[in-house]
C-alpha cells in the first residue's frame, strides 16, 4: 500500500498553488510536509481528502486513482483527515463527534433500529466502546458528553484527531496539529501521534513545529512555492542549503532547531528515527 | 493535566419543579380535552395537527439544519390524497389506513423530488426555492379543476374509519390524533438518536466535515427531506379526514411559516419545544379571540420578546425528551 502523488497541479484561477508535485507516501513511517505560508501544504492534504479537487494529475492509493472520487468515497476509502482550523461538529458532544464516523456501516440498519429498539444494540453498544477507547487514549474520556464547541481549543485539536482516527484509516492526513498548542500540550501531543504510528498506516503531518517535525518525522517533503523543494530524512533536510535558503533562514537557526529537536526526543524518550 | 470532567452540574430543584408543573398542565389538559365543548376539542385538534407538522418540518431545520420554506405542499399533498381516494370527487372510497400509507409513501416521493434539485442550495437559496415550490403546489391545487376542484376544493369526504371503528366526531377525531401524533413523536425521537439523526446534526453543523468522515451527504439529506415530507402528508390526511373538505386556501403560505415560527420560537431541533411552540402560536390566539385587533399586536410583541430572551427557543436543543424523562423519573 502506496499513496503515491503523480505530477499534481492545483491552480486557483490563474495562480498556481501546487505546480508538478509527484513523491510517495508509505506505511509505517511517519511523513512530514513542511514549507513556508502559501507553499501549498494544506492544498496538498485538501486534494487528497478530496475537499479540492486536482487541476491535473493523479492521487493513487494502493493502485487506485483517487482525485476523481468524490470526497465521501474517498473518506470511506481509507483517508482520514484534520483541518488547519478545527472543524468538529460543535453541538454534538465529544463521544458522538466520534461514534457519527460508524454512518457509512450502520446507516443501513437505521430503519430497524428506529422501529424495533433492540435490534442492533449491542453492536451500538460496541460502538459506543471503542469510541470510549479513543476518547481515552487522548485522555479525553471526561468530556465524552460535553459538547465538542465548549472543550478548551487543545482538547478540541486532540478530539479532532480522535474523530480522523476512529474511521480506523490507512491514510491520516494532519493539518497543522500542534497550531495554538502550548509546549506541554504540544509534547502531550507528539507522544500520542508517535504511538499512532503503525505498518499498515500512511501517517501525513504538516506542521510548521520543528521541533515536533524534526521528532517525529521520518520523511520530509519540503514544499515552496507550490514546488516540491526537497525531500529526504530530516538530517538531510536540515542539511540541505536549498531548505535552508528557502525556508529555515540561517545555518544558526538550524543548528538551534536540531538542538532543541535531540532535546525534545530526549525528554519524551521517543526513539523515532530508529523505528523506521 | 488529566481531563476534567464536566457533567451537566446537578440542577437545583427550583429548575426542575417548572418542567414538571408544565408537564402536569399538560397532562392535564390532555386528559381533560375529552370533556371540553366541540369547539375547544377542534382548537386542540387544530394544536395537535401542527404539532404532528411542525415534528415533520423540525426534521429538515432542526435535525439537518435545511431551511424549508415550502413544507405546507407534503401537508397538501396528504390532504388531497385523502380527498381523491375518500370522497364522491373519482367515488373512490378506500380505507383510511391504506389512504395513510398511500400518502405517507406520496409524500415521501414528493419530499425526494422536491429534494433532488435543491440538495447543492443551502440558506436563504433553499428558503427561496422550496417557498416556490409550496406556492407550485397550491396554484396547482387551485387550477386543476378537474382533478382538485379547483378553489372550491372537494367537499363531503368520508369519514375515517379504522377497523370498522369510525373516526369523525371532534372526540373521535382528537384520540385519533392522539395516538399518531405520540406514535410520530417517538419515533421521531428514535431517528433523531439513530446513527441518521447524528448524520443530519453533523451535516447541520459542517457539511464539509460530514462528507470527510464519510457521509454520503445526498442520501442523507434525501432522507430528512423524505421524513419530513411524509410526515407532514400524514398529517394533511387527518386534516381532510376531520375537516371532511379540503381547498387550496387551507395551504398558503402563511401555514409554511407558522409552522417554521413554532420552531423557532419553541426550540429548534426539539420535539418539546416544538410543542410548547405549537401551543402558544395555536392556544394564544384562541384565548386571545376576544381581543380582536389587538390579539395580532401582542403576538408579534410576544415573538420578539421571547426570540430576546429566549434566543434558542422556550425549550432548548439541550433539554430534550431524555431530559424530561429523567427529570420525571428522577434517573
Ligand atoms: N480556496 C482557495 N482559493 C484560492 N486560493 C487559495 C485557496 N486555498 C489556498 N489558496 C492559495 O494557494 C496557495 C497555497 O495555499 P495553502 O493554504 O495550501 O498554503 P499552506 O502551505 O498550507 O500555508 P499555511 O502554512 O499558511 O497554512 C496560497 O497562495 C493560497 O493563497
Ligand atoms: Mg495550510
Amino acid at each position: 500500500m502506496t499513496l503515491i502523488f503523480q505530477n499534481i497541479r492545483k491552480q486557483y484561477g490563474s495562480n498556481v498553488a501546487i505546480d508538478d508535485v509527484s513523491t510517495e507516501f508509505v506505511p509505517g513511517l511517519i511523513h512530514g510536509i513542511i514549507g513556508p505560508n502559501g507553499a501549498g501544504k494544506s492544498t496538498l492534504i485538501n486534494m487528497t481528502a478530496g475537499s479540492y479537487a486536482v487541476s491535473s494529475g493523479a492521487i493513487v492509493l494502493d493502485g487506485r486513482q483517487m482525485q476523481s472520487l468524490k470526497k465521501y468515497e474517498i473518506a470511506n476509502s481509507g483517508i482520514a483527515r484534520t483541518y488547519q482550523n478545527i472543524r468538529l461538529f460543535d453541538q454534538m458532544t465529544a463521544l458522538e463527534n466520534l461514534e457519527v464516523c460508524y454512518y457509512p456501516t450502520e446507516v443501513g440498519a437505521t430503519w430497524r433500529e428506529v422501529l424495533w429498539p433492540p435490534f442492533g444494540r449491542s453492536q451500538r453498544e460496541r460502538r459506543r466502546e471503542a469510541c470510549m477507547e479513543i476518547l481515552r487514549f487522548f485522555n479525553l474520556q471526561g468530556y465524552a458528553s460535553a459538547e465538542a464547541g465548549s472543550l478548551p481549543y487543545g482538547r478540541q485539536r486532540m478530539l479532532e484527531i480522535a474523530r480522523a482516527l476512529v474511521m480506523n484509516p490507512r491514510v491520516l492526513l494532519l493539518d497543522e496539529p500542534a497550531a495554538g498548542l502550548n509546549h506541554h500540550e504540544t509534547a502531550e501531543l507528539t507522544a500520542k501521534l508517535a504511538e499512532l504510528r503503525s505498518p499498515d498506516r500512511i501517517m501525513i503531518i504538516v506542521e510548521h513545529d520543528m521541533d515536533l517535525v524534526m521528532t517525529l518525522c521520518d520523511r520530509i517533503v519540503v514544499m515552496h512555492h507550490g514546488k516540491l523543494l526537497f525531500q529526504g530524512t530530516p538530517a538531510e533536510v536540515q542539511a540541505n542549503p536549498d531548505v535552508q535558503l528557502a525556508y529555515l533562514g540561517t545555518a544558526n537557526d538550524i543548528d538551534e532547531i536540531r538542538a532543541a529537536a535531540q532535546d525534545r526526543r530526549a525528554k519524551l524518550g521517543i526513539r523515532a528515527r530508529q523505528r523506521s | 493535566m488529566s481531563a476534567v470532567d464536566t457533567p451537566a452540574a446537578a440542577e437545583p430543584r427550583t429548575r426542575r419543579i417548572i418542567p414538571l408543573l408544565v408537564f402536569a398542565l399538560a397532562v392535564a389538559l390532555l386528559v381533560a380535552t375529552p370533556f371540553l365543548p366541540n369547539y375547544h376539542i377542534r382548537v386542540i385538534n387544530g394544536l395537535l395537527i401542527y404539532i404532528l407538522l411542525g415534528i415533520g418540518l423540525n426534521i429538515v431545520i432542526g435535525y439537518a439544519g435545511l431551511l424549508d420554506l415550502g413544507f405546507v405542499a407534503f401537508y397538501a399533498v396528504g390532504a388531497y390524497t385523502y380527498a381523491l381516494l375518500a370522497s364522491p370527487q373519482f367515488d373512490l372510497h378506500l380505507p383510511f389506513l391504506l389512504i395513510l400509507l398511500i400518502a405517507a409513501f406520496l409524500g415521501m416521493l414528493t419530499g425526494i423530488l422536491l429534494g433532488i434539485p435543491v440538495l447543492k442550495l443551502r440558506g436563504d437559496y433553499l428558503a427561496i426555492v422550496t417557498l416556490g415550490f409550496g406556492e407550485i403546489i397550491r396554484i396547482v391545487m387551485n387550477n386543476v379543476d378537474w382533478l382538485t376542484g379547483g378553489p372550491q376544493g372537494i367537499a363531503r369526504l368520508d369519514k375515517a374509519s379504522v377497523f370498522g371503528i369510525e373516526f369523525a366526531r371532534p372526540v373521535e377525531i382528537y384520540f385519533l390524533l392522539l395516538v399518531i401524533v405520540f406514535t410520530v413523536a417517538v419515533l421521531v425521537w428514535r431517528m433523531e438518536r439513530s446513527i441518521l439523526g447524528k448524520a443530519w446534526a453533523a451535516i447541520r453543523e459542517d457539511q464539509d466535515a460530514a462528507r470527510g468522515i464519510g457521509i454520503n451527504t445526498t442520501n442523507a439529506k434525501l432522507a430528512a427531506f423524505a421524513t419530513s415530507a411524509s410526515i407532514g402528508s400524514i398529517a394533511g390526511v387527518i386534516f381532510a379526514a376531520s375537516q371532511r373538505f379540503v381547498s387550496p386556501e387551507s395551504f398558503t403560505l402563511q401555514e409554511s411559516v407558522l409552522i417554521v415560527l413554532m420552531i423557532v420560537v419553541g426550540g429548534i431541533g426539539n420535539i418539546l419545544g416544538i410543542v410548547a411552540g405549537a401551543t402558544i402560536l395555536i392556544l394564544l390566539p384562541e384565548v386571545l379571540r376576544e381581543f380582536a385587533e389587538w390579539r395580532i399586536l401582542f403576538l408579534g410583541l410576544l415573538m420578539i420578546v421571547l426570540i430576546i430572551i429566549r434566543p434558542a427557543g422556550i425549550v432548548p436543543r439541550s433539554f430534550g425528551p431524555d431530559k424530561l424523562i429523567r427529570g420525571l423519573f428522577g434517573k
